[in-house]
């Protein structure tokens, strides 16, 4: 854990018939669109619903040209997307919008792995080296950062 | 010379800068739904009522951009809605129409997967809007 916090982060009983859940009364714009992408890719993509069954994580993405973020907590077939950062992520991606949408753009290739090769690819691993793309906790997470963004990709 | 705020000849003009984009032409490539922007009436800044406005687009063309009711651009694939004021700010790039969405000051109604999908095909085509030169009612 590259944030360790206070404690566990509230787990909310939330009654829902759908894979994902918002633990906000009023979820911002940007977690009601993440929580939404992501129901529509494992709604629609077999590979990316058993990815998401798997995945135990808590995941932080911080937008740094708006000030806004989200946690989504993956439990396993669950979703919970919490507006803002919450304690205890194990990783955390902060990097600008068009950045944090062109990640919901890389292909996945061979072994479920991110093609980082095409124009895309090149453009975010271009971002990551010059800082513009942060993933902490990334070295202790490289299988989750990938599921993730399997689960993320719309390609 | 400048043209009304989303006039029917700012539609023209609009569509004409749609299609001689070589961005948009190639990022497109496959889009095959259809656009409505909702232009929500702000009376105090001199625009009365609602407008919307329908963009028929095809596999990177756009086929044809009109101006019409609200109800209009409600019934398109896709719908985006915000008052006029923001949409000042996208055609005069004080507001990035992606972060615009990401803050829910431009509500996005349609599948996020293919929007998404598309992404420089929608930024370039708020860069169009930028090529026109416009008359804005709350300036005249």
């Amino acid at each position: 854990m590259h944030d360790a916090g206070p404690g566990r982060m509230a787990r909310r009983k939330l009654k829902t018939d759908r894979s994902v859940a918002f633990a906000d009364q009023e979820p911002s714009a940007f977690a009601s669109m993440l929580g939404g992408l992501i129901d529509a890719n494992i709604e629609n993509s077999p590979a990316k619903r058993k990815d998401f069954d798997e995945l135990e994580a808590r995941v932080g993405i911080w937008v740094t040209d708006i000030d806004e973020g989200v946690t989504l907590e993956f439990q396993r077939g669950a979703l919970v997307v919490h507006n803002g950062l919450k304690p205890k992520r194990d990783i955390t991606i902060r990097a600008e919008a068009e950045t944090v949408m062109n990640l919901s753009n890389l292909k996945i290739g061979l072994f479920g792995m991110p093609v980082y090769y095409d124009a895309t690819g090149r453009g975010v691993a271009l971002k990551l080296l010059r800082g513009k793309l942060r993933i902490d906790g990334m070295l202790g997470n490289i299988a989750t950062v990938n599921t993730v963004t399997r689960i993320f990709s719309v390609q | 010379m400048a043209v009304k705020a989303f006039s029917s000849e700012w539609a023209r003009q609009f569509k004409d800068e749609v299609n001689a984009s070589s961005v948009y032409k190639s990022a497109a490539k496959g889009w095959k739904w259809t656009v409505g922007l909702v232009v929500e009436a702000e009376p105090d800044k001199n625009f009365p009522e609602s407008r919307g406005i329908v963009m028929d687009l095809f596999d990177g063309t756009a086929r044809d951009i009109t101006v019409g009711t609200a109800a209009d651009a409600q019934k398109c694939d896709f719908v985006i809605t915000a008052p006029y004021t923001r949409w000042k700010q996208v055609a005069t790039k004080e507001l990035d129409a992606t972060k615009g969405i990401l803050q829910g000051k431009l509500k996005m109604k349609g599948d996020l997967p293919t929007i998404v999908r598309y992404t420089k095909a929608s930024q370039e085509m708020t860069e169009c809007t930028t090529r026109v030169p416009v008359e804005w009612p709350d300036e005249s």
